[in-house]
């Protein structure tokens, strides 16, 4: 047991640093630095593209594939550096980290020729059409039907909450191909372009800050066979296997420190004083933030050694919500007159505390697993 | 980064856990007096005579093994003042042998070892004192949580201060306590687990009730999150990973000791279950760590140096 950084990794973040320091640029606050904001949605299609051309986009894609192999460390370096200025590759961290991870390992050779490189590259947006009106935490019990005509599947159906569903050109799609199925069987993945005839859009206005969700209705859509990914009714495997790439989701903890500190920076360049309470209710949520960290290092560290998913990742995600509504409750503290300010840190702070235990799995499923996995208490 | 044990570490827990299971445990504490327990110079002699208080180098500034070693002493309700020699001695120019005393300075009152310990540490704000040894006899306190406790009235002037950085001996004071109240919080969280799942109400163990489960899933999470820092403390060695150690091991006790509590019911109030003998101590060590000035104002300053009310 050792908590040092090797030289490649203390090397690698070095180098980062440097760039993301000089690359980023003035404007890189505010509204920009807000993920899911309309411009670092836009600004993500620069930034993501200066990524790749240094190879830093996809370094841990296989070298078939444009990457290089690096370790998950190395991922996890680049996740932190990135999610502690507020996200710059905007959504594309998910085609880089997991939908361009699926593709490859259960694409056709069309599909990974196709998809993977505008993704390598840093020029594409992607959804994923995962939730419904009636399936969210409880995910497979999606409804959204595809029926097989041909060489097509029929689609009907409504996703919900789907971030980026307004801008993107793909949508990574769960559909039910078979409803006789019990509910894990019977799902399919469909690579869907968008727009498509018979898809819908419509933007659902949200309290969680610029981040927009999405409604996505499919009347008759039309999808060719060739864009299934994987084979027929095992898309539940397909898609729990695309979810294990990260295993414990982005580093939220980072921009968490982020926003925090970018609070107390402001507040001190003010000249405001900060009392005692906010003091302590800042060195409280930077602990919480760095406990955090170090459980998801843990995770990362399991899958470094290549083993099994293990309840250390639901630990990691708790801690990450609980950081989340820690610092959100130091910002009020420190800030409290400038938290009224819209797009203020404190302010987004506020929004984003708000969606951390729905987002990527509800907080309440973490403490189930948590209890079966990791505690074994008996089953209710 | 590594998260497993190396050969050496694995070694040195086997060993322990062979030596605790002879020398601690519930049993030696209740033979001990309990929640309100005499020194254990038997498992101290046995911990020296082993070699495990010196497993830091003096100067080193990595001590997880170190840590690791009062882990597991913590875990098993040892009633040793291992924590300072542990962690604290190895920044000290001088060996200590012997339990001793750490308070703050300007203390006065009540500290935990002091009416056993051969020396007194005292970590000012701007110097770090020895005392010892102690002139007059310390007289014992009666504190009922978990530690021997003496009454430091009268701390004697003439004492020696070491050359040596204060932030520098607070930084591991800090983690010291961390790592005492880590080993204090898995017992107490472990015991728990087991009491609500052989424990049965409405025909069905109370630990399949999803509030219990969340209550507990919460304490995993505290535990984890402040044994996790803890250790990478130990190992970095700065007075910021310290503070944070601290103040989230402290964050941890605010949900672990209320909730242990509340889920072993009325036999948590006993003293014939063992829970006490955990929870109780845990609010000594808590209001140790706050003695020495709150760790999360402390964690603030140091990460914003320019920080001020």
């Amino acid at each position: 047991m050792e908590f040092g950084w090797d030289d490649e990794h203390s090397g690698y973040r070095a180098e980062l640093v440097s760039f993301l320091d000089a690359e980023l640029p003035d404007h890189w606050h505010g509204e920009t630095a807000i993920l899911g904001s309309h411009a670092n949605t836009k600004y993500s299609r620069r930034f993501a593209g200066l990524l790749a051309e240094r190879g830093w986009l996809t370094p841990h894609w296989p070298v078939d594939f444009g990457g290089y192999d690096a370790s998950p460390w190395m991922l996890a370096v680049l996740g932190e550096e990135l999610w502690s200025r507020g996200e710059p590759r905007g959504p594309q961290y998910m085609n880089a980290n997991w939908i361009g991870p699926s593709i490859m390992a259960n694409g056709t050779p069309e599909q990974q020729a196709r998809y993977l490189p505008p993704i390598s590259r840093g020029d594409v947006i992607w959804c994923q059409g995962f939730s419904e009106p009636d399936a969210g935490t409880d995910l497979a019990s999606l409804r959204t039907r595809a029926e097989r005509d041909g060489d097509v599947y029929i689609v009907n159906g409504t996703k919900i909450w789907t971030s980026y569903g307004d801008v993107a050109e793909h949508c990574y799609l769960l559909v039910r191909t078979d409803p006789e199925a019990e509910s894990h069987r019977g799902i399919t993945v469909l690579l869907v372009d968008m727009p498509t005839p018979g898809l819908e859009v419509s933007t659902i206005p949200g309290v969680v800050g610029d981040h927009s969700f999405n409604e996505l209705v499919f009347t008759d859509v039309r999808i060719p066979v060739a864009n299934r990914l994987g084979d027929e009714n095992e898309g539940w495997t397909v898609v729990r296997e695309a979810l294990s790439y990260e295993r414990v989701g982005s580093p939220r903890w980072a921009r968490a420190a982020f926003l925090l500190n970018e609070t107390v920076e402001t507040a001190m360049a003010d000249g405001r004083a900060i009392d005692a309470v906010a003091i302590e209710a800042i060195g409280v949520a930077k602990a919480a933030c760095e406990a955090a960290r170090v459980l998801s290092y843990r995770v990362i560290d399991e899958r470094a050694r290549n083993v099994p998913p293990s309840p250390n990742g639901n630990l990691a995600r708790v801690a990450m919500v609980q950081a989340e509504r820690l610092v959100a409750e130091a910002c009020l503290a420190i800030d409290a007159g400038h938290t009224l300010t819209y797009r203020s840190p404190s302010n987004y702070q506020f929004r984003k505390a708000l969606a951390a235990g729905i987002a990527a799995g509800a907080y309440e499923v973490q403490l189930n697993l948590i209890s079966r996995l990791h505690l074994r208490l008996p089953k209710g | 980064m590594d998260f497993l044990l190396n050969d050496d570490q694995s070694a040195v827990r086997d060993a322990m856990s062979t030596l605790l299971s002879r020398h601690a445990g519930v049993a030696r504490l209740r033979e001990l007096g309990g929640d309100q327990p005499t020194y254990d110079h038997e498992l101290d002699r046995q911990l020296e005579t082993a070699g495990f208080l010196d497993i830091a180098e003096p100067g080193s500034t990595n001590r997880l093994d170190a840590a690791l070693v009062q882990e597991a002493i913590s875990v098993a309700l040892g009633t040793v003042a291992t924590s300072s020699r542990l962690l604290i001695a190895p920044s000290l120019p001088e060996a200590i042998k012997g339990p001793v005393s750490v308070v703050a300075g300007g203390h006065r009152g009540p500290a935990r070892f002091a009416a056993d310990a051969v020396a007194l540490i005292v970590i000012g704000d701007r110097d770090v004192r020895f005392v010892g040894p102690l002139p007059a006899p310390v007289e014992h306190v009666i504190s009922r949580l978990g530690w021997p406790v003496g009454q430091l009235d009268d701390v004697p002037p003439a004492d020696v201060m070491l050359d040596v950085d204060p932030e520098e001996v607070r930084a591991w004071a800090r983690i010291a306590l961390a790592i005492e109240l880590v080993g204090a919080m898995r017992f107490a969280t472990d015991l728990t687990v087991g009491y609500v799942t052989d424990r049965k109400q409405f025909n069905r163990s109370i630990g399949s009730f999803q509030a219990i489960q969340h209550g507990l899933a919460e304490c995993a999470v505290a535990v984890e999150g402040a044994r996790w820092l803890s250790l990478e403390a130990a190992h970095n060695g700065t007075p910021q990973a310290a503070a944070a150690a601290l103040t989230h091991a402290i964050q941890a006790t605010k949900v672990v000791f209320p909730r242990t509590h509340q889920y072993c019911g009325a036999m948590g109030f006993t003293q014939e279950f063992d829970l006490h003998l955990a929870t109780m101590r845990v609010v000594a060590l808590r209001a140790e760590g706050e003695s020495l000035g709150r760790p999360g104002t402390a964690l603030a300053h140091q990460r914003w140096a320019k920080l001020s009310s």
